[in-house]
């Protein structure tokens, strides 16, 4: 269980969550987790740990199998599609596949969050233009996603994630297909979001990126999240340790 | 090095879903081709058998005819003259009978078009024992006793006798209104058939665009959001759909009428179409492209419902 440091109000709120598909076993087991505002954390865990399960519940894709969870203040089983939608909008994920819409252009797939909450165009190509720049990728701007590489989607991803300036930016790792110089980058550009106030969860096997950057860890193990904090995880790197 | 560029076109704002570029799309414009075709030829059928019964009321409607049978003998002037008379006795009698406004012989000429028809062209109708027809008038509103007119002028004149359309005409309006009903449960079918189609392609291209919808969920999208990119894109369908029915069946329409008017002397020769129903034909694609918006849209919505 997380606690909240600073008596900060809660960003997502779970307890006794579980999460299962169909009939089969839990993947999740009473899930404690209280995320503050403004808070980053790293999220680990082997693969099939669950933590796509729980970002998808984190990002509202899925609702809990059990147990109750709350995001920016609103429980998720009382609160209608509407309100959800609304909810999804202060949310900003980065996928690990990226999920761009390979027939659009990097602008447009950049422009969606923005043209969905119905924002005035011209201002919609002043802010992509603008995050594009910053991502490198200008001369790319009208390019179909499907020709770009690997690390250019990515980019157009992330850029996507943020455009909205999000209070909750999830991202499930985030620097995988992006070249070394790229991806301290990239991470900067979450701790400055994190320095505005939005909180961060990224999933990352990158044991590089937890010891870079010494932020909590919710760590999944046998169904159930745990947390680490940085001084165990500069130990743990001592002994050799792997949290993926 | 491939052409990037080379590919890309603007994407208007808020249809992020590719629902031009798929098999569905041309499935649903020809069932609304179809539809409309049939739509548009059956209303038309509808209005025409209105107009025809409207037609009917208005010229029987007021008037009743009355028919001197004529007599039969061997000296054929003899049997004329005697018609002739008992022709004038029912005109005597009928001008002192309240209510009625005009009584009116039809002339030979009239009579020659009425059986031309059967018999053909140049038959001297003197030569045949025709009844004699006296058309009459009635005054709006006019309060007749049919039962005591026909015995009253029966007495008059033993060769009339009276019709007063009515019975005729009432089978005639049930053939007429079993027609109609009919064209009305096609036109039914048709809606329900083509509603139906709209439902269960828009459903399958929510399916094929199912990771789509999930991520424009996930930036934030409500429902409606999905449900009016659908609903304008099956709208547009519903519109080239329709226009391309109603091009077909307009001269078809017009074939079908050729027939009827061929029918010469026949009921359904007074069957036409009036402006205002040239407009309700016309304005089919539009309704078309109306129905299969609003269907698309709350089949999105419904089915939108199951998830998160």
């Amino acid at each position: 269980m997380i606690a909240k440091p600073n008596n900060t109000p809660a960003i997502i709120e779970m307890n006794n969550v579980g999460i299962r598909y169909g009939q089969g076993p839990e993947i999740l087991s009473d899930i404690k987790l209280s995320l503050s505002k403004g808070s980053f954390h790293f999220l680990t865990g082997k693969s099939g740990a669950g933590k796509t399960s729980l970002l998808s519940m984190m990002y509202l894709a899925q609702k809990p199998s059990r147990g109750t969870m709350s995001v920016f203040g609103s429980n998720i089983n009382f609160t209608n599609r509407d309100n959800l939608a609304m909810l999804r909008r202060k949310i900003g994920v980065v996928f690990q596949d990226f999920r761009l819409l390979e027939h659009l252009s990097a602008f447009d797939n950049v422009a969606l969050p923005l043209r969905v909450c119905g924002m005035d165009e011209r201002e919609v190509r002043q802010r992509v233009t603008e995050l594009l720049s910053w991502v490198e990728l200008d001369q790319h701007m009208m390019d179909m996603t499907s020709t770009l590489s690997g690390g250019e989607k990515q980019r157009i991803a992330i850029a996507r994630a943020v455009i909205n300036r999000p209070e909750l930016l999830l991202a499930d790792e985030p620097t995988g297909n992006v070249d070394n110089d790229i991806a301290p980058k990239l991470m900067k550009l979450f701790v400055e979001l994190n320095k505005l106030g939005t909180t961060v969860v990224i999933a990352t096997h990158s044991e590089k990126l937890i010891t870079d950057f010494k932020y909590p860890i919710l760590h999944l193990q046998n169904r159930a999240l745990h947390i680490r904090y940085p001084s165990d995880i500069s130990s743990l790197s001592r002994t050799g340790g792997k949290y993926a | 090095m491939p052409n990037r560029k080379a590919k890309y076109v603007y994407t208007p704002r808020k249809q992020e879903i590719p629902l031009q570029s798929n098999n569905t799309s041309l499935f649903t414009q020809v069932i609304i081709a179809i539809a409309v075709f049939i739509f548009a030829v059956t209303l038309s059928g509808v209005l025409s058998i209105n107009s025809m019964i409207q037609t009917w009321n208005q010229s029987i409607l007021g008037s009743l005819t009355v028919q001197i049978m004529p007599v039969n003998d061997a000296d054929r002037e003899k049997a004329q003259a005697e018609t002739l008379a008992y022709q004038e006795r029912a005109i005597d009698y009928l001008k002192n009978v309240k209510g009625i406004a005009k009584i009116s012989v039809l002339p030979d000429s009239q009579l020659q078009k009425l059986i031309e028809p059967w018999l053909g062209d140049g038959v001297d109708i003197s030569s045949l024992p025709i009844p004699r027809i006296i058309d009459i008038k009635l005054e709006p509103g006019a309060k007749i006793n049919f039962v005591q007119l026909a015995q009253d002028l029966a007495k008059a004149s033993p060769q009339a006798s009276v019709d007063n359309h009515k019975l005729w005409l009432n089978k005639l309006i049930d053939f007429a209104d079993g027609l109609k009903a009919l064209a009305m449960t096609i036109l039914f079918l048709v809606i329900t058939i083509t509603s139906g189609a709209i439902f269960y392609t828009t459903q399958t291209s929510m399916g094929m665009y199912k990771d789509i919808i999930e991520i424009l969920h996930t930036m934030g999208a409500k429902d409606a959001y999905v449900a009016q990119q659908y609903a304008k894109r099956m709208a547009f369908f519903g519109l080239i759909g329709g226009l391309i029915g109603l091009f077909l069946a307009i001269p078809t329409i017009f074939f079908i009428a050729s027939l009827a008017q061929q029918i010469k002397g026949g009921i359904i020769s007074e069957a036409h179409l009036s402006f205002g129903d040239w407009l309700l034909i016309t304005s089919l694609p539009f309704e078309a492209c109306i129905i299969s918006g609003i269907t698309a849209y709350y089949t999105v919505k419904k089915t939108l419902q199951k998830m998160l």
